[in-house]
């Protein structure tokens, strides 16, 4: 079961609100290669994933997406906080405003809602975590964008604790497919799938 | 908690002698990998300097500010970051050691922490004659990040 630790993973205390990086920055929490997804995608992998350190993995990997997630959300959410009449008026943040006021909802920086389809469990084991290294390595990309475009220190110390944890999760998922590998017939790894055929 | 120095440079890893073709090889890290201590590690986003690797040099430098949590958000940081060690080293017995020494100081700061501010979760009791766990700020929120 999961149960809520009252604290954040890294404290995220950002001074000035900003409602157009806000908008930008929701794209991690509902968007294509957000924390939602990486959350939902490694811990709903675990059903089908045979060896005992690629459950664990999953799971760890898995729950502390979740954490990010709240991250995001903190951000957002104190991005958006005490919005003054002109700053709703922000041609880029009211279409958002409108729909969402200042609550915070899965959607991409396009305003495109959190979509499953955005993610995949193949329920074979290799090519799910071929598609959890990619899928780090698109939040990295996403986290170096927003590097660029935020000038924010505030809300760029965090960026840069989000975007090294990609780093290090992809490192993990790359030697999750070595211990997989060792496991799989060494001639052919491809020979059968360890998920439905062992 | 710095592991003495170590042949090997700390951005490489052991890939196998012979590979099979048509698979993505990511190096092992090497067993018991040097360390940042757990402030610089939760600053730093990792544990590992070998792992550490910025986008255009942009590095957070700044120690954490002082805030109730921020101890137990270091100490957290390193035990996940040893778990998620582990999940792939798990016959690494000096980090494993190190994980239980980090736990040990987890246990007592948390328990040193709820005593002072209330529970983290439901499964901590304090004897506070009211109920808690409802009490602002919550962690989401700009007070409840502020420096103390």
């Amino acid at each position: 079961m999961f149960s809520y630790e009252k604290k954040l993973q890294y404290p995220v205390k950002i001074k000035n609100p900003n409602p157009n990086l806000a908008k930008i920055i929701l794209t991690q929490y509902g968007g294509p290669d957000g924390e939602l997804g990486a959350s939902l995608r490694y811990l709903s992998q675990r059903y089908s994933m045979p060896f005992d350190e690629l459950k664990g993995l999953l799971t760890d990997i898995g729950t502390e997406e979740l954490g990010h997630l709240e991250m995001i959300g903190a951000i957002v959410h104190q991005l958006t906080r005490n919005l003054k009449g002109n700053q709703m008026k922000d041609p880029a943040f009211a279409p958002y405003f409108v729909d969402h006021t200042v609550g915070v909802y899965p959607a991409s920086a396009a305003g495109t809602p959190w979509s499953a389809a955005t993610m995949q469990v193949k329920g074979d084991p290799i090519t799910d975590l071929v598609e959890n290294m990619a899928a780090e390595q698109k939040a990295r990309t996403t986290y170096d964008n927003i590097l660029r475009i935020s000038d924010d220190p505030d809300v760029n110390d965090v960026i840069k604790f989000l975007r090294e944890r990609e780093v290090v999760h992809f490192q993990r998922f790359g030697e999750a497919v070595q211990l997989l590998r060792d496991k799989l017939n060494q001639k052919n790894v491809y020979y059968m799938n360890p998920a439905v055929d062992i | 908690m710095q592991s003495k120095k170590r042949e090997i440079p700390t951005g490489m890893g052991k890939l196998p002698a012979i590979a099979p073709l048509a698979n993505p090889y990511v190096p092992f890290q090497m067993d018991n990998p040097e360390q940042y201590e757990a402030n610089l590690g939760l600053v730093r986003g990792t544990l590992y300097p070998g792992l550490d690797l910025p986008f255009q040099g942009m590095v957070n430098k700044k120690p954490l500010p002082q805030s109730p949590t921020s101890e137990l958000q270091a100490l957290g940081f390193a035990v996940q970051e040893l778990a998620l060690y582990l999940d792939t080293h798990r016959d690494d017995a000096e980090a494993l050691e190190l994980y239980r020494r980090y736990q040990q100081l987890l246990h007592d700061k948390r328990m040193e922490y709820v005593r002072k501010h209330g529970p983290l979760s439901h499964r901590d009791q304090t004897a506070a004659p009211e109920y808690e766990w409802l009490n602002d700020p919550w962690p989401w929120e700009y007070s409840g990040n502020q420096e103390v």
